[in-house]
């Protein structure tokens, strides 16, 4: 069985790196495509599910081939084209090229080479056999609803944080968070970050009991700060190198070539350390000014979180149910849970949180600066 | 890269989570549709092991890999049981010069011996009352199973019943399969309602109904039912007016005293529905069945409103299956034609003019059409 989640040694020492891709331009030319897959979607009015299992879909694709060999945005294309079947959502390949097209430069669309078309049908079989056929994936989505569902507290609020942490989670997929953590997690730790930024504060759940300290003990197990922390900051850091700074990224270029590659500048690393050695408060705050900023720069990413009450849930069957189910007797087929009353949630970004927000409390004790630290472990976390 | 690196790179690629198909040796071709070959075929590392082979049909494809071999993949991963189907992985010719670098992709499945539509077809293999108890209680688990899971099978007839030199009943091929939810936000569904081989589909789907479910199957269950004991399909029609008009003569008049909202219907008033037509699913099948059980539940589930019909918990539950004689295996009965049909490979079991008789315009012809030509002969 494959395992598709790794390491950051593994995710450090990928079949890019090792055909002499820094991993500073890796990381970019996921984030490239990622957006790439997020933006021709929108585009075709595809669903934030098919976009997602597209996202993945890449992301997998490159821990067994590099993009020297494969360019980001033929990949990107053909993700997009297969999860739009998956997902029950089918784009015409032709009618999917157009619209790259009329997204790229002429530059980056040669890389498409002479038949468009045909290249994407050829690197579809290649991407289908280098994930296994493993279609169905799940994303943070489904469990950032349920979560929600419930937590107490004030509506209103409940529902900018949903929103901020909905915008969070479109983002993490432009990182490799889903090649390392669990889609319940990262929904978690996403989530902790939209409260943090939102100020909106869980005191009560739904379900709670006595052995729960955190609302998330209900969902997940083992989760520490020092994971949450990381995987909001590796979602943090990408507002942090603006991509109208960043280089034109060239197009493939032959293996000489490969010195050309420049990293891009003040990319802090994944945990975030450099910059919190200096100085941790205003480093937050600025990453978080960052973010908020390019956020509402972004059209191509608009809030597409369903409303209020949360119950349109993707028609596939979530989650994926692997057991057996139980002889027959006792009722089953039951529908979908009762539609929670709530006003709903008007669209648009939630407005940037007061300038104070992440010194209040959030980030108060900066990660373990310790860079050998071993990766955070991986125990059984789901009850 | 240019396309010449490209060839030599895909060649020399070794995708760790997809096996070439020389792991396998193919022994005989044991099934055509227009979806897809089938082969038996054994796995050279484990020579005792067989396996078969559905190869994916891209030739015609326009849109690459297809969507139905995606949906039957996706269906099949999830579900897991000892009345579905197992599919080992999915395996590929190496891609080479010789098939332009495009490798075919074959569908691996635990092999079955027997397929239901053979055992039937096949005069010398005699069901007892039980033997038949233990495959329609087969039957119904598996499609309680992926019911519970929320997959539709929407293709339901004997031929894509397998049963294991064991016994065990397989449900297979979910080419047609798909998953289905709860009527979300009260929308209801817009299902394609060309579904079902023609002689085993309801009369909702005849009658233009997209809004479908899990009775779909029910009605398909009933007619394997029947068929257990009348050896052949019990409603041959050759169009879709005349199997609704079959299904009239069989279970009565189509109307919306029997059904309410039938009226609403899409085709409901451009069909001839044959009035007065009183229901006799008893009186005919009686002389078949024998077993009042047997009847009683078989008319729970050709009942023409999909809304009354039994489901599959319910039909689990029928007396039929909790009185003497109780379901037995069929290991021992399998045992004296242990040589599977696959092996009788000539003359052709599957006379290739029966395959795409009844297709109709953008349906799914009836592949595999297993009705011998001696089927024709039986008057039901
Ligand atoms: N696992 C299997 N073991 C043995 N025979 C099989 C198996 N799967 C399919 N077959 C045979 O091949 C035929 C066609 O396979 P099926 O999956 O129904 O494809 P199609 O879509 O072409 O009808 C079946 O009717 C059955 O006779
Ligand atoms: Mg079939």
């Amino acid at each position: 069985m494959p395992c598709w989640y790794y390491d950051k040694k593994e995710l450090r020492n990928t079949p890019s790196k090792l055909d002499g891709i820094s991993y500073e331009t890796e990381m970019r030319y996921r984030k490239e495509g990622a957006r790439f897959i997020k933006e021709t979607g929108s585009k075709m009015d595809l669903g934030y599910n098919t976009m997602a299992t597209g996202m993945i879909y890449f992301h997998r694709f490159y821990m067994f081939h590099s993009f020297r060999q494969f360019p980001r945005y033929v990949t990107a294309c053909c993700c997009l084209f297969l999860a739009g079947k998956v997902e029950e959502t089918p784009k015409k390949c032709k009618d999917i090229i157009k619209t790259a097209k009329s997204l790229l430069s002429d530059q980056k669309f040669q890389t498409f080479g002479e038949d468009p078309k045909e290249e994407v049908m050829t690197l579809e079989r290649i991407l289908l056999q280098t994930i296994k056929f493993d279609l169905q994936v799940e994303h943070p989505y489904y469990y950032l609803l349920k979560y929600a569902k419930c937590l107490k507290g004030d509506k209103t609020k409940l529902q900018k944080m949903v929103q901020m942490a909905w915008t969070f989670v479109n983002d993490s997929l432009c990182t490799t968070l889903a090649l390392q953590w669990e889609p319940e997690i990262i929904a978690v730790a996403l989530m902790y970050l939209a409260c943090k930024l939102s100020q909106f504060e869980v005191v009560d759940w739904i379900g709670r009991t006595s052995k729960h300290l955190r609302w998330w003990d209900m969902f997940v197990e083992d989760v520490t700060m020092d994971l949450l922390e990381d995987i909001c900051h590796q979602v943090l850091d990408l507002y942090q190198s603006s991509s109208s700074t960043a280089p034109e990224s060239p197009p493939l270029a032959p293996r000489a070539a490969q010195g050309s590659h420049t990293p891009i500048k003040g990319l802090v690393t994944s945990n975030g350390q450099e910059k919190m050695d200096v100085d941790s408060s205003t480093t937050v705050a600025s990453q978080l000014t960052c973010a908020m900023k390019q956020q509402q720069q972004q059209p191509a990413m608009p809030p597409d979180a369903p409303p209020y009450p949360y119950n349109t849930l993707p028609p596939y069957p979530y989650p994926a149910p692997t057991h057996i189910a139980p002889p027959p007797g006792p009722p089953h087929m039951s529908g979908p849970p009762p539609p929670m009353v709530f006003p709903t949630y008007p669209p648009g970004f939630p407005p940037i949180p007061p300038p104070n927000a992440a010194a209040s409390g959030f980030y108060a004790n900066p990660p373990n600066p310790n860079p050998n630290l071993p990766p955070p472990h991986r125990p059984p976390y789901f009850k | 890269m240019n396309s010449k690196e490209k060839e030599r790179y895909i060649e020399n690629f070794a995708f760790p989570f997809c096996d070439e198909s020389t792991k396998y040796e193919k022994v005989a071709k044991i099934g055509q549709g227009t979806f897809g070959e089938v082969f038996k075929a054994r796995d050279k590392g484990n020579p005792n092991k067989y396996v078969a082979m559905k190869r994916v049909i891209m030739e015609n494809e326009k849109e690459g890999f297809p969507i139905t071999a995606l949906r039957e993949i996706r269906i099949l991963q999830l579900l897991k049981h000892e009345n579905v189907v197992n599919l080992i992985q999915i395996c590929r010719t190496k891609a080479s010069a010789s098939n332009k670098y495009r490798s075919t992709f074959y569908l691996v499945f635990d092999f079955c011996e027997h397929d239901l539509a053979g055992l039937l077809s096949n005069v010398n293999v005699k069901f007892s009352l039980g033997e038949i108890k233990k495959v329609m209680q087969q039957l119904l688990n598996g499609l309680y199973y992926i019911h519970s899971n929320k997959i539709l099978h929407r293709d339901m007839k004997a031929a894509n019943v397998l049963i294991t030199k064991n016994g065990v009943l397989k449900l297979a091929d979910f080419g047609l399969a798909r998953a289905f939810s709860a009527n979300k936000n009260g929308e209801p569904n817009r299902f394609t309602n060309r579904v079902v081989t023609l002689w085993y589909r309801p009369p909702e789907l005849l009658l233009g109904e997209r809004n479908y479910g899990p009775p779909v199957d029910m009605w398909g269950a009933g007619c394997i039912m029947a068929e257990m004991w009348t050896r052949s399909p019990i409603m041959q029609g050759s169009s879709e007016q005349q199997q609704l008009i079959f299904i009239s003569q069989l279970c009565g008049s189509i109307t919306p005293a029997v059904w309410p909202g039938v009226e609403n219907l899409e085709l409901y008033k451009s069909m001839e529905l044959p009035q007065a037509q009183k229901r006799k699913v008893k009186d005919r099948l009686k002389p078949y069945m024998k077993d009042p059980y047997a009847c009683d539940l078989l008319d729970k589930l050709l009942v023409l409103d999909p809304s009354r019909r039994a489901d599959s918990d319910t039909a689990l539950n029928h007396d039929f299956f909790w009185t003497d004689p109780m379901p037995c295996s069929l290991s021992n009965m399998l045992a004296n034609h242990h040589q599977s049909m696959f092996e009788f490979l000539a003359p052709p079991r599957r006379p290739s003019h029966m395959r795409t008789h009844h297709s109709l315009p953008g349906t799914r012809p009836t592949t595999s059409a297993v009705q011998d030509s001696s089927y024709q002969d039986r008057v039901f």
